[in-house]
C-alpha cells in the first residue's frame, strides 16, 4: 500500500468547489460533513463580524461563518439561497457560508500551483494555491487557516 | 524499560490509583486503633499493596513492585501482630503510599525513580528496628544523606507476575502464612495463568510505538473515565433499544400519515427520552466521599506539622453530586478544611488554657436540602473576630472606618472574602498567602453554590456552601430582546420587576451617567441588556403596546415585514436595511424621551454585586440544557453557552457576572453593603427620632388633615341625615346621648365640609366630655417622622403642617377648635390654676424638647394654665439650664428623644444630684412603648404623658404642682 502511493506520483484528491463571490474556491471533500441551506439561525451579538450566527443542527450549536466576509471577498447575500458547508474543526462544527456550490473536481495535488500575490484581493494567507482545470481556476482553502481564531 | 500493552497498562495504573485511595483511609484507620488491631482492615490494605506489586512486576515496573513490596512486608508484620502500628511507622507506610500513587501516575519514568529513602526505612521496620527516628511530614523530599543504602534483607524477587482483576477477597488472603513477610512465593503458586499470559505477551511488549506512553501521559491528570454501575448500564441499554423502537414506529406513522398513531409514538417517545435524560444524569452523579476521603490524611499531616490534636468527622460521603461539581469543589474545600486547622483550632496548650479539651473538632459534613447539597465545614475552634478582621480590612484600605463601624458582626466576617484579604497575621506556607478566601467564593460563585460563615468567637466556625445537584440541566429564566431570546440563569435571579409606564419617571432616577432605580429603599445600578451586548434598542414597549400584550402583538403586526418582531425570522438577519435601523433609533429616542413605557427588568445578583438588566419582555422559566458556543465565540463573554428551545431555536445564555464587568460595573460586597446598611440606620435613625401618629382624614376632597392618633377615641360612619341641627349647634345621638359636632371649617378658614351623603365623625374626648369631628375619607393611621412646621399654615384650630406623601396635611388642634366653639366647657378649668392664686410668682417649669413644633406646643399649653416656662432644646442644654436656675425650677418636663443626651439621661442626672432628688420629672413622647415607660421608671421618671394630649398632660401637672404647694 505504502509502495504504491510512493511510485505514483499522482495525489489524486476529491476537490468540493464553490463560489465565494464570484472567486471559485475548493476544499478537500473529506473535511466537508455536509452541505445544507442556510436554517434558521441565531444571532450572536458582538460576535466577530465574519460570524452571522448559530444554527442547532440537530442538537448541536453550529457557527455560521460568512466566508466572504472572512476572505475579503464581500458579504455573502443571504436572501439569495446561499449554501452552508458544514465541516469538521477541532473545537466543533463549523459552517461556511457560500454563494453557490459547484462540481466535486478531482485533482492531482502535485499539479497545484502557488497562489498568484495578486489574487483579486483574496488574502493569500487563506489559500494553499490554486489548481487549474479546463475551464477554472480553483483556488484552493487552507480550512484550517480559515478557521484558525485570529489573535 | 518495557513498555506494555496500553490497555492493560491503563487498567493496571486506574486499579492501583483506586487501591492507593483506600490504602491512606485505612492506614489512618490502622494508626487510630493502635494495638488494637482490626484484622480485616489491615489484611485489605495488604491485599491492595499486594496487587500493586503483582501488577508492577507483571508490567515489568520493578520499582514500583519493589516500593509495594517492601510495605506489604510491614503490613504482613502488622497482621501477625509482631509489629504494633503507631505514628511513626504509620508514617512510613503513607510516604511509601505517596511515593507509590506518584510513580503510578506517571508509570514510564517510575523505573528511574530513586526509592531508597522509602526502602530504607520500611526494611528497618521489616527488620525489627525502629525507623530511623520518623523522617515523617517530608513530602517527597529526597534524604540524600540516608547512610544504609537498601539492605538486601529481601530478595528482590523476580517479576512474581499476577494480575488481580480487582481486590476481590481471595482465598489468599486467609492462606497467607507468616512467612510472606520476607517471600511472595506464594503469588507463584496461585497466578500461573496469568504467568503464562504474560509470557506470551512480554516480547510483544517491546515493539509498542512509544505514542502509546504519550497517551497515557496525556491522560493522567484530568480524569476521563468514570465508574458505572451495571446495571444503570443495562437500563440504559434498555432505554436505547426502547428509543430505536419508538424511531421506527415514528417513521413508519409519518409514512403511512395516520396521525392518531403519531400522536402515541410522540408521548413514547417524550417518555423514553425523559427516562433516558434521568438515567444519563444518574451516571454522571458521584459521592462526595470521592472528595472527603482524602481530608483524613490532610488534617493529619497537617495537624501533627502544626502540632495540633485534630480529630476529624466526616459526615455524609454517600451525598451525589455532579461529577463536574465533585471536581470542582476539591480546591476550595482543601482550602477551607486547611484554613480550619491552621486558623481555626487553637494550639492543644492554648484550648487547655480555655478550658476546652485538647483534641480540636474539624467536621466536614454533607447532605441535602431544598434540592441542593450543602457541604458544611465547621471547627469548635477560636472563631473569627470581626472586630479584627474589620480592622485589618481598613488597614488594607479596603474599607473606611466609618463604613466598619456600622457593619453587623455578620458582614464583618463577611470581609474575609473581600480580594486581597487574609487573616492570619503571618503568613504561613499552610493555608495560603492572602489569596485564598475570595478565590475560594469565586470558584463556587462559578459553580452557582454560594458561601455562608457562621462563627463565635472562642467557640468556632461553620462554613456552609450550597451547590446545585448538577450543572448540565439548569432552570433559567427567558428573556426577549431585541426580538432574539436569552436565558439568564434561575441561580442568578433574584426577582423579577416590572415599573408601569407611568412610574418610570418617579423610580428610575440618573446619576451621572448611571441609571439606577429605588428598590425597597436600596439604589439598584441598572443596565441596558441591549447597550451592554450592543444591538440597538427596540421598541417593545412603545406605549401602547405596554398596556395590552395582545394590542401589542396586533400593532407591530401592522408595522408590516420590517418591523423588527420579523427580523429574525427573515432570513435577512444581518443585512439591517436602512429603513429598518431608521426606525430602531427613532425608536430610542421615543423611548428616552417618553415617560409612558413600561420598564422589564430582571434583578440579578453574583457574588458580590446586584444590579437590574433591562429588557425587552420577560418570558417563561424553562430548564435548559447547557450547550458550549464554539471556539469563534469564545471571546464573546457576555455569554456562558446556549441552548436550544423548544420550537428548535438556539437561546443565549447570558453570563451575568460577565455582563457586569463588560458594563463597567464594579462593586466589593462589603463596602457596598455596608454603604446601605448605614443609609438604612441614618433612616431608622431619624426615624425613632420624632415619630408621630396621625389620623389621616379630609374635610373637602382637597385639603388633608391629620389628628394625632392617640386622642382619638373613636371612629363612627354616619349619614348626613344622621345630624341633627338643634339650637344653633350641630348634635348626633350616639350611645344613648347627644354628641356635639364640630368642623375643621368651623374655626380654622378651609375650605367647607364637602357636600357628600357619607361622613366620618372622629371621636375625641376634651375636658371629660365627648366631641365629634365630622370629616370625609378617605381615612389613614400613619406615622410620620418629619419635622413638623409650626409657623406656615399657623392658624386658629391648625397647629402646623407636615408632608404626607407629597400632599401637605394641615395639623387639627381639636383644643383650640372646641376652646374656641364651647368655651362654656372649660370654665371649671380655673380650679387647675392654683399658681396664679396662691403664690407670688408662678411656679416655673423647664421643658426639654428638641421639636420646635413641639416646645412651642407645650410651651403653649404651660403658659396658658398660667406656669413660667424655660426651655431648652436638648438634655444637655436643659440640664445646664436647671443648674443655673436650681431654685426657680418646680418641675421637669422632658423629651426622650433628643440629641446630646436624651430624656433617659437627663433624668438620671437630675435623680444623682441631691438638690433634685424630689423634682418631679415627666416626660413626653410620642408613643409610649411598655418597654419606655419600664426604663423611664428605672431612672426616675414620674409620669409618662403623650405630647399633643394636652388634657392628661396638664392634669398631671397641676396635680404635682398641687402636691407641691
Amino acid at each position: 500500500m505504502k509502495e504504491r502511493i510512493h511510485t505514483t506520483d499522482k495525489q489524486v484528491v476529491e476537490l468540493a468547489t464553490f463560489y465565494v463571490g464570484n472567486s471559485l474556491c475548493g476544499m478537500n471533500i473529506l473535511k466537508v460533513q455536509e452541505i445544507n441551506k442556510l436554517m434558521q439561525m441565531t444571532k450572536v451579538p458582538q460576535a466577530p463580524d465574519y460570524v452571522l450566527g448559530i444554527l442547532n443542527l440537530r442538537g448541536q450549536i453550529v457557527t455560521i461563518i460568512d466566508l466572504g466576509k472572512k476572505l475579503g471577498l464581500g458579504e455573502t447575500d443571504i436572501s439569495n439561497d446561499p449554501r452552508n458547508i458544514i465541516v469538521n474543526s477541532t473545537g466543533g462544527h463549523v459552517g461556511l457560508l457560500v454563494r453557490q456550490i459547484s462540481d466535486v473536481v478531482s485533482a492531482d495535488m502535485a499539479k497545484l500551483e502557488k497562489a498568484p500575490a495578486n489574487m483579486s484581493g483574496i488574502q493569500g494567507e487563506y489559500f494553499t494555491g490554486v489548481y487549474k482545470t479546463k475551464q477554472n481556476l480553483i483556488g484552493i482553502l487552507d480550512v484550517d487557516r480559515v478557521l484558525r481564531i485570529d489573535d | 524499560m518495557q513498555i506494555e500493552d496500553d490497555e492493560i497498562l491503563q487498567g493496571f495504573i486506574e486499579e492501583s490509583l483506586e487501591h492507593l485511595a483506600d490504602i491512606e483511609n485505612d492506614l489512618l484507620a490502622i494508626e487510630e486503633a493502635g494495638a488494637n488491631i482490626d484484622e480485616d482492615l489491615v489484611n485489605k490494605v495488604f491485599r491492595a499493596a499486594h496487587s500493586i506489586k503483582g501488577g508492577a512486576g507483571f508490567m515489568g515496573l520493578t520499582t514500583i513492585q519493589e516500593l509495594s513490596h517492601a510495605m506489604e512486608n510491614v503490613l504482613g508484620m502488622i497482621r501477625s501482630k509482631k509489629l504494633v502500628p503507631n505514628s511513626d511507622n504509620i508514617n512510613v507506610l503513607l510516604l511509601g503510599a505517596d511515593q507509590l500513587q506518584r510513580m503510578v501516575e506517571d508509570v514510564q519514568s517510575s523505573n528511574d525513580v530513586d526509592i531508597q529513602e522509602h526502602l530504607t526505612p520500611l526494611n528497618a521496620i521489616a527488620a525489627g528496628n525502629p525507623p530511623p527516628v520518623s523522617a515523617a511530614p517530608v513530602r517527597g523530599g529526597k534524604r540524600a544523606s540516608e547512610p544504609e543504602p537498601a539492605p538486601a534483607q529481601e530478595p528482590a524477587p523476580k517479576p512474581p507476575p499476577e494480575m488481580e482483576a480487582e481486590s476481590e477477597p481471595e482465598p489468599e488472603a486467609e492462606a497467607v502464612p507468616e512467612e510472606l513477610v520476607i517471600d511472595s512465593q506464594l503469588d507463584y503458586e496461585e497466578d500461573f495463568d496469568s504467568e503464562a499470559d504474560a509470557r506470551v505477551i512480554a516480547p510483544a511488549m517491546k515493539r509498542i510505538p512509544a505514542d502509546a506512553a504519550d497517551n497515557v501521559k496525556k491522560q493522567q491528570k484530568v480524569e476521563t473515565t468514570i465508574r458505572v454501575h451495571v446495571s444503570l448500564l443495562d437500563q440504559l441499554m434498555t432505554l436505547a433499544g426502547e428509543l430505536v423502537l419508538s424511531r421506527n414506529q415514528l417513521l413508519q406513522t409519518i409514512g403511512s400519515d395516520d396521525f392518531r398513531n403519531a400522536e402515541g409514538v410522540g408521548q413514547r417517545i417524550d417518555l423514553i427520552t425523559s427516562e433516558l435524560q434521568e438515567a444519563i444524569m444518574l451516571t454522571r452523579m458521584q459521592p462526595i466521599g470521592n472528595v472527603f476521603n482524602k481530608f483524613p490524611r490532610v488534617v493529619r499531616d497537617l495537624s501533627s506539622k502544626l502540632k495540633k490534636n485534630i480529630d476529624l468527622t466526616i459526615v455524609g460521603k454517600d451525598v451525589e453530586l455532579d461529577k463536574t461539581i465533585i471536581e470542582s469543589i476539591n480546591d476550595p474545600l482543601t482550602h477551607l478544611v486547611r484554613n480550619s486547622v491552621d486558623h481555626g483550632i487553637e494550639t492543644p496548650a492554648e484550648r487547655k488554657r480555655l478550658g476546652k479539651s485538647e483534641m480540636g473538632l474539624v467536621i466536614l459534613k454533607a447532605y441535602h436540602e431544598a434540592g441542593q447539597v450543602v457541604i458544611e465545614i465547621s471547627d469548635d475552634g477560636k472563631g473569627l473576630d470581626g472586630d479584627a478582621l474589620a480592622a485589618s480590612a481598613v488597614n488594607k484600605g479596603l474599607l473606611t472606618v466609618e463604613q466598619a463601624q456600622i457593619m453587623s458582626d455578620k458582614e464583618k466576617i463577611n470581609l474575609i472574602f473581600l480580594p486581597g484579604f487574609s487573616t492570619a497575621k503571618e503568613v504561613t506556607d499552610v493555608s495560603g498567602r492572602g489569596v485564598g478566601m475570595d478565590v475560594v467564593k469565586t470558584n463556587l460563585d462559578q459553580l452557582g453554590g454560594n458561601v455562608d460563615i457562621i462563627s463565635e468567637v472562642g467557640h468556632g466556625t461553620t462554613i456552609s456552601i450550597k451547590l446545585p445537584l448538577t450543572l448540565a440541566i439548569i432552570p433559567c429564566q427567558i428573556i426577549m430582546m431585541g426580538g432574539e431570546r436569552y436565558a439568564i440563569p434561575q441561580v442568578n435571579l433574584e426577582e423579577l420587576l416590572r415599573i408601569p409606564a407611568s412610574q418610570v419617571k418617579e423610580r428610575v432616577e440618573r446619576v451621572g451617567d448611571a441609571e439606577v432605580v429605588r428598590l425597597r429603599g436600596n439604589l439598584l445600578p441598572l443596565i441596558r441588556l441591549a447597550d451592554v451586548i450592543g444591538v440597538k434598542r427596540t421598541f417593545w414597549d412603545d406605549s401602547d403596546k405596554t398596556l395590552k400584550e395582545d394590542r401589542r402583538e396586533l400593532i407591530s403586526d401592522r408595522r408590516g415585514m420590517n418591523s423588527p418582531h420579523f427580523r429574525n425570522n427573515d432570513q435577512g438577519t444581518t443585512v439591517p436595511d436602512a429603513q429598518n435601523s431608521n426606525r430602531g433609533e427613532r425608536a430610542a429616542q421615543d423611548r428616552r424621551t417618553s415617560p409612558a413605557s413600561a420598564l422589564n427588568i430582571v434583578v440579578v445578583s453574583t457574588g458580590a454585586m446586584k444590579y437590574g438588566l433591562i429588557v425587552d419582555r420577560l418570558q417563561d422559566s424553562e430548564e435548559i440544557v447547557i450547550k458550549p458556543l464554539g471556539r469563534h465565540l469564545q471571546h464573546c463573554k457576555g455569554y456562558a453557552g446556549a441552548t436550544i428551545m423548544g420550537d428548535g431555536r438556539i437561546a443565549l445564555i447570558l453570563d451575568v457576572a460577565n455582563l457586569a464587568r463588560m458594563a463597567r460595573l464594579t462593586s466589593i460586597d462589603g463596602t457596598d453593603r455596608a454603604h446601605e446598611v448605614a443609609i438604612a440606620q441614618e433612616e431608622a435613625k431619624r426615624a425613632q427620632k420624632d415619630k408621630q401618629a396621625l389620623l389621616i382624614f379630609r374635610n373637602s376632597e382637597t385639603e388633608q388633615f391629620g389628628v394625632p392618633l392617640n386622642q382619638v377615641e373613636r371612629i363612627e360612619k354616619i349619614k348626613r341625615s344622621d345630624i341633627e341641627d338643634l339650637g344653633g349647634k350641630r348634635v348626633m345621638q350616639y350611645r344613648e346621648g347627644s354628641l356635639s359636632l364640630v368642623c375643621v371649617d368651623d374655626v380654622a378658614s378651609v375650605q367647607p365640609l364637602a357636600d357628600q351623603n357619607d361622613l366620618l365623625v372622629i371621636v375625641f374626648s376634651i375636658a371629660s366630655q365627648l366631641i365629634g369631628l365630622l370629616a370625609i375619607g378617605p381615612i389613614d393611621a400613619i406615622e410620620i417622622a418629619t419635622e413638623i412646621d409650626g409657623n406656615t399654615l399657623r392658624q386658629s384650630g391648625i397647629m402646623g403642617s407636615v408632608i404626607i406623601g407629597k400632599h401637605t396635611t394641615m395639623l387639627v388642634n381639636v383644643f383650640e377648635i372646641v376652646q374656641t366653639l364651647h368655651p362654656e366647657w372649660f370654665e371649671n378649668r380655673e380650679v387647675f390654676e392654683i399658681g396664679k392664686g396662691q403664690e407670688e410668682s408662678p411656679p416655673t417649669i423647664l421643658i426639654a424638647e428638641d421639636s420646635n413644633f413641639f416646645r412651642n406646643q407645650v410651651k403653649g399649653y404651660m403658659t396658658e394654665a398660667g406656669y413660667n416656662v424655660i426651655e431648652g432644646e436638648d438634655g444637655q442644654v436643659a440640664w445646664e439650664i436647671l443648674q443655673q436656675n436650681a431654685d426657680i425650677v418646680s418641675m421637669v418636663v422632658t423629651d426622650i428623644e433628643m440629641p446630646n443626651m436624651n430624656g433617659f439621661e437627663l433624668t438620671q442626672i437630675i435623680r444623682n444630684d441631691p438638690r433634685f432628688s424630689k423634682m418631679p420629672v415627666i416626660a413626653l413622647t410620642t408613643l409610649a412603648g411598655e418597654e419606655d415607660v419600664a426604663k423611664g421608671k428605672a431612672v426616675g421618671i414620674d409620669e409618662y404623658h403623650i405630647k399633643l394630649d394636652k388634657e392628661r398632660l396638664m392634669a398631671c401637672v397641676h396635680d404635682y404642682m398641687k402636691r407641691m404647694h
